[in-house]
């Protein structure tokens, strides 16, 4: 198995230095000879992809239900892979809504986006919100790779000054929360992505040395999490809660190690240029992060990604595309016309990368077909219209068909105020992990299949 | 759980609210009869609603005992959660008036009936701190945290304990950076000097001396002595490592990263009191305050002298935390004020990724955002070095440019790329006249009056307004908009339930109009002349950002210390403050006043605190 530069299409502006990186032969378990009758079935991928500030709704629903619906203007980036994915209208974030809670809906679109919890409002002391959808089936299921999840972003979260309206800014910067204090901090520079997943791109070494290196690796971690229990022992309130998330980082780089001894050897290498750093142009950056995410679906680092195209409220102008205006400005469009046409551009931008990325997985072989015959892809924002903030009949998209197990193609529009994470229960199911409910999800969405 | 109740979002005028732009109100008169007519149909009698009875309140807020109440109605009635949405509600007015009231009662708190100096959740090093903490702990700028994720903000900063969680990638990363350290001093003989400065004189003392060496290194590392099962754990693994037939090096090298992955070091640990002790409240001991000295001022580790201070003692005395204070702000490392609390309070950090509309700004480019930013950043350790009076925040007539700023300016005889130090022709006085501000403050495409009104009420003035009601009308169809900018406004000012806050943020952002959304002079905007006059709640008028200026450090000073004193105490402790702080801030301000308003004079107020040189035990509600 090979990814040839031509096949994950490298620009040139991120020429770089070409690495040979050695990759498990998963194919190698199925001599080709023998793959119909013995190939044992590809895993499960899944990643869940957010973007800010709702989208412009008219340009973004179809007319018609059903299989062979007209892609209207911002969807029509995806012609290609329209036969893979479902447009899902009409799924709702009930805990994205004030509750009583007050200003700050864009603090809860990111929080609520994977965990359908009503996130706590505090700017500072004991944030909580769910544990995430990513991350149920992390727990579950990450085991069987080398990271348990992947989290990618392209805004590295707000430097400075108030996020939305007395909710801190973990809020606003994270969608993926292992715990239900814990939001897990993703990773925006596309090179050290590229490095955790693969290192420095030098086969491990298997000699003494490497072995003495491990040892004393093992003794480091020992000593720091029989410190970090001691301590925990002798601390009272948030501070355990913080000991906790030591321990289980320790937990998770110990499995790893283990892994490393078991996995299986490298043989067939892998060309791709590590990427310099975090491009200047947006596009480039968007596509970069999923090529980050189709080589680790491949390589099977991981099985489970999520990525923030922009930070919740982000108000990050899209130049490239003639949109000066700031994105959060002109999502409160007022019914101004030109904002609309400006907002949909930039919809219509964002659903280009997806494009990118999943013409990608669906370019890549996986077991006796393609990645994206052997993913969930979830799409989508948790505020519907950026201008009036509401929470129901989001833009989401679910591509991918899950092992066969969904039957794409289709626009389907489910019942009103049906929780976005019955959506969710159902993608658990086919991802093999089932949960009896994850946020406030009240049952499956048997509409994934005819 | 059981915490103390956080700030309400207009704590902000809890003292001295005869100084805001609010009105003033009495109890009887607005607060009683606004909950007769809201609140007590259901938060009233036997059966009150969430069992919260507001109907005994008849002359008296009670805030000494209630004032945790008070809070949590100022905040719901303010954040319009209550009133219920499908209850009759409240105009704004009325919620001003209220709210103005309210805080009045709360500002009537007596802080000497009760000490709680608060409890600040175990933070861990942020990334300025985790660079700073090894350049100073080896010698060594690596800058290795600058690839770590970013820091959580919470309460507009990044080092608040509550928001710092370690996400396993982080931890991964930690791991990775001790051992690049490890290596690192190896190879650097300064280093290694630094690191281990206890030399042998014999073979027989190589063991001797490298436990001395691990130890002290160790002891530096985590900020405290080690005790001797520390010590003894430390020596173990380096056992270990020697019965595995490591290198000497690799024996280090592995104690190093044994430290340097340690929760001791990654994170500022402070223990909490016994259950028994005095009110669940101990003081600090010395190790302890010189770690909360250093991460304030420096964003770093304590120094030899701190130490030194510390294990004699000396530190609990307030004079030597005085004087400490202020050595430390001579000292150069007190940049990282500027950078970490400067960066984050006036938002300076953002400045890198605001992108003006290039067709609009042609000339715009990288050299003035750097210059940009650096002007304000030079302005403030200015502040810091030369210990002036904040107030200069507001109104100095002075500030630094190099060329490229000075032309966008409008200013000659500045020339080459070094900054210097200017008098500000008339139309300009203080930071929020400064480029960098007021490009924060806009929109990519043009200036933004209510953006800017609104950033001076947040971050000068500790008067945020509340957000928009949830159904703020739409502009009518038809009903064109048409004008100038300010006319604009003025008709969407016709809407009372807007006009309320509007009226204040609008006229302090207008004063500013003179400056275009790249902070560049104009005169006019477009086809329309500026027409940057105003008049400020309470009738006071002005013509134009200077006498804007003036009036606020001239009437608003009071705001602008108890803001100025509440973000840098927020940064101190790292954690947002609760009821008690107001006492604190309070303090603050007072001594500010009499110290002509220097900027020491507020740290040493902050660090004789007993928010800063106390801690608390979480306690039940």
């Amino acid at each position: 198995m090979s990814i040839h530069q031509s096949r994950i299409s490298r620009r040139t502006v991120l020429r770089g230095l070409g690495v040979s990186l050695a990759l498990p032969m998963m194919d190698s378990l199925a001599p080709r000879a023998l793959a119909a009758s013995s190939t044992p079935a590809a895993p499960q991928r899944m990643a869940f992809m957010f973007v800010p500030n709702g989208v412009h709704l008219p340009d973004w629903t179809p007319k018609q239900q059903g299989f062979g619906f007209d892609l209207p203007h911002i969807l029509q980036p995806l012609a290609a892979v329209q036969d893979d994915l479902m447009v899902i209208s009409g799924l709702t974030h009930d805990k994205g809504r004030a509750n009583g809670d007050g200003a700050g809906d864009h603090a809860r679109s990111a929080s609520v986006f994977l965990t359908g919890a009503q996130p706590r409002k505090t700017a500072g002391e004991s944030i909580r919100s769910g544990v995430s959808v990513d991350q149920v089936a992390a727990q579950t299921a990450g085991k069987a790779t080398r990271f348990s999840s992947l989290e990618l972003g392209c805004e590295s979260g707000r430097s400075a000054g108030n996020c939305d309206s007395g909710y801190s800014c973990a809020y606003s910067s994270n969608v993926s929360w292992s715990s239900e204090a814990t939001p897990v901090a993703k990773e925006t520079n596309p090179r050290l992505v590229f490095q955790r997943l693969f290192g420095d791109g030098k086969t491990p070494g298997t000699d003494a040395s490497a072995a003495k290196r491990d040892e004393l690796k093992k003794s480091i971690l020992d000593f720091i999490s029989e410190d970090a229990r001691r301590l925990q022992s002798k601390l009272g309130g948030d501070d355990k809660q913080k000991l906790d998330e030591y321990l289980s980082g320790v937990r998770e780089v110990e499995r790893r190690i283990q892994r490393t001894d078991n996995e299986p050897k490298f043989s067939v290498d892998v060309d791709y240029p590590i990427p310099k750093g975090t491009p200047d142009e947006y596009g480039e950056h968007i596509r970069l992060m999923c090529d980050m995410m189709v080589l680790a679906f491949q390589t099977d680092r991981t099985r489970i990604a999520t990525f923030m195209l922009a930070d919740a409220g982000s108000n990050r102008s899209y130049r490239h595309i003639n949109v000066a205006d700031g994105h959060h400005d002109l999502s409160h469009h007022r019914g101004d016309v030109e904002k609309h046409a400006k907002i949909r551009e930039i919809n219509r931008f964002h659903v280009a990368q997806v494009a990118y990325f999943l013409q990608k997985l669906k370019a890549t072989p996986d077991g006796d077909g393609n990645l994206l015959d052997n993913s969930m892809i979830c799409y989508g924002s948790a505020i519907s219209d950026g201008d009036r903030h509401n929470n129901e009949n989001l833009p989401v998209l679910l591509a991918g068909h899950g092992g066969g197990q969904i039957d794409s193609g289709r626009h389907i529009h489910v019942r009103k105020e049906t929780p976005m994470c019955n959506l969710f229960m159902s993608m658990l199911d086919h991802f093999g992990t089932p949960v009896d409910f994850v946020g406030d999800s009240t049952g499956r969405l048997s509409e994934l299949t005819i | 759980m059981g915490r103390m109740p956080t700030l309400g979002i207009l704590y902000a005028i809890l003292l001295y609210s005869s100084t805001s732009f609010a009105a003033e109100a009495d109890f009887a008169n607005n607060v009683v009869s606004f909950l007769r007519t809201h609140c007590v149909g259901c938060h009233g009698g036997d059966e009150a609603e969430g069992g919260v009875a507001l109907d005994h309140y008849r002359d008296s807020a009670n805030v000494q005992k209630d004032y945790g109440r008070w809070e949590k109605i100022l905040r719901l009635i303010n954040a319009h959660q209550m009133p219920p949405a499908d209850e009759p509600q409240p105009t704004s007015g009325e919620l001003i008036a209220v709210s103005a009231a309210i805080e009045a009662e709360l500002g009537k708190f007596d802080c000497t009936a009760e000490k709680h100096p608060g409890r600040v959740t175990i933070q861990r090093l942020n990334r300025a701190e985790y660079n700073n903490t090894i350049r100073d702990l080896v010698g060594l700028d690596l800058r290795l945290a600058d690839d770590f994720p970013s820091d959580d903000v919470g309460n507009g900063f990044d080092n608040i304990g509550g928001v710092l969680t370690i996400p396993p990638i982080l931890l991964e990363q930690y791991l990775a950076a001790a051992t690049v350290i490890a290596d690192r001093v190896f190879e650097n003989e300064d280093a290694r000097k630094q690191v281990f400065p206890h030399k042998p004189d014999s073979d027989d003392q190589r063991v001797e001396t490298a436990r001395r060496n691990v130890s002290e290194f160790a002891a530096r590392a985590f900020r405290r002595p080690l005790t001797d099962d520390e010590k003894e754990r430390l020596f173990g693994i380096m056992r270990f490592a020697w019965q595995r037939d490591a290198s000497e090096a690799d024996i280090f090298k592995t104690v190093i990263a044994a430290v340097l992955s340690n929760p001791h070091f990654l994170f500022r640990i402070e223990q909490d009191a016994d259950s028994d002790e005095q009110d669940g409240i101990r003081s600090l001991n010395g190790f302890e305050l010189a770690s909360r000295l250093s991460y304030f001022l420096w964003s770093s580790m304590p120094d030899q002298r701190l130490f030194d201070l510390a294990a004699a003692g000396d530190l609990n005395y307030p004079d030597t935390l005085a004087s400490e204070a202020k050595r430390m702000l001579a000292d150069p490392k007190s940049v990282a004020l500027v950078d970490n609390f400067a960066g984050q309070w006036l938002q300076l950090r953002d400045v890198s990724r605001l992108m003006p509309d290039p067709t609009k700004f042609p000339d715009f480019d990288g050299n003035l955002r750097t210059a940009m930013r650096r002007e304000t950043e030079l302005f403030v350790a200015a502040m810091i070095r030369e210990n002036r009076s904040v107030l200069e925040f507001l109104d100095a007539d002075f500030t630094y440019v190099n060329e490229r700023l000075a032309k966008h300016y409008g200013m000659a005889d500045v020339v080459g790329d070094e900054f210097q130090k200017v008098h500000l022709a008339d139309g300009r006085r203080g930071v929020l006249t400064h480029a960098s501000i007021l490009m924060l403050t806009s929109n990519p495409t043009r200036t933004s009056p209510v953006k800017r009104g609104k950033w001076i009420l947040d971050n000068f003035l500790a008067q945020p307004p509340p957000p928009p009601p949830a159904d703020v009308p739409e502009l009518e169809e038809g009903n064109e908009t048409l004008g100038s900018l300010r006319e604009q406004m003025e008709q969407h000012r016709a809407n009372e339930s807007c006009a309320a806050c509007h009226r204040t943020m609008d006229a302090l952002g207008f004063g500013l109009e003179n400056f275009d959304a790249i902070g560049a002079w104009r005169e006019n905007d477009g086809k329309f002349r500026v027409d940057s006059s105003g008049e400020l709640p309470g009738g006071r008028k002005f013509q134009g950002a200077s006498d804007l200026m003036q009036i606020l450090a001239e009437e608003q000073k009071d705001s602008f210390c108890r803001c100025l004193a509440e973000k840098l105490l927020t940064y101190a402790l790292g954690r947002g403050l609760g009821s008690y702080d107001r006492c604190t801030v309070k303090d603050c301000l007072t001594t500010m006043k009499e110290h002509e308003y220097r900027f020491s004079s507020l740290v040493t107020a902050i660090v004789t605190s007993d928010p800063f040189t106390m801690r608390e035990l979480e306690r039940e509600e």
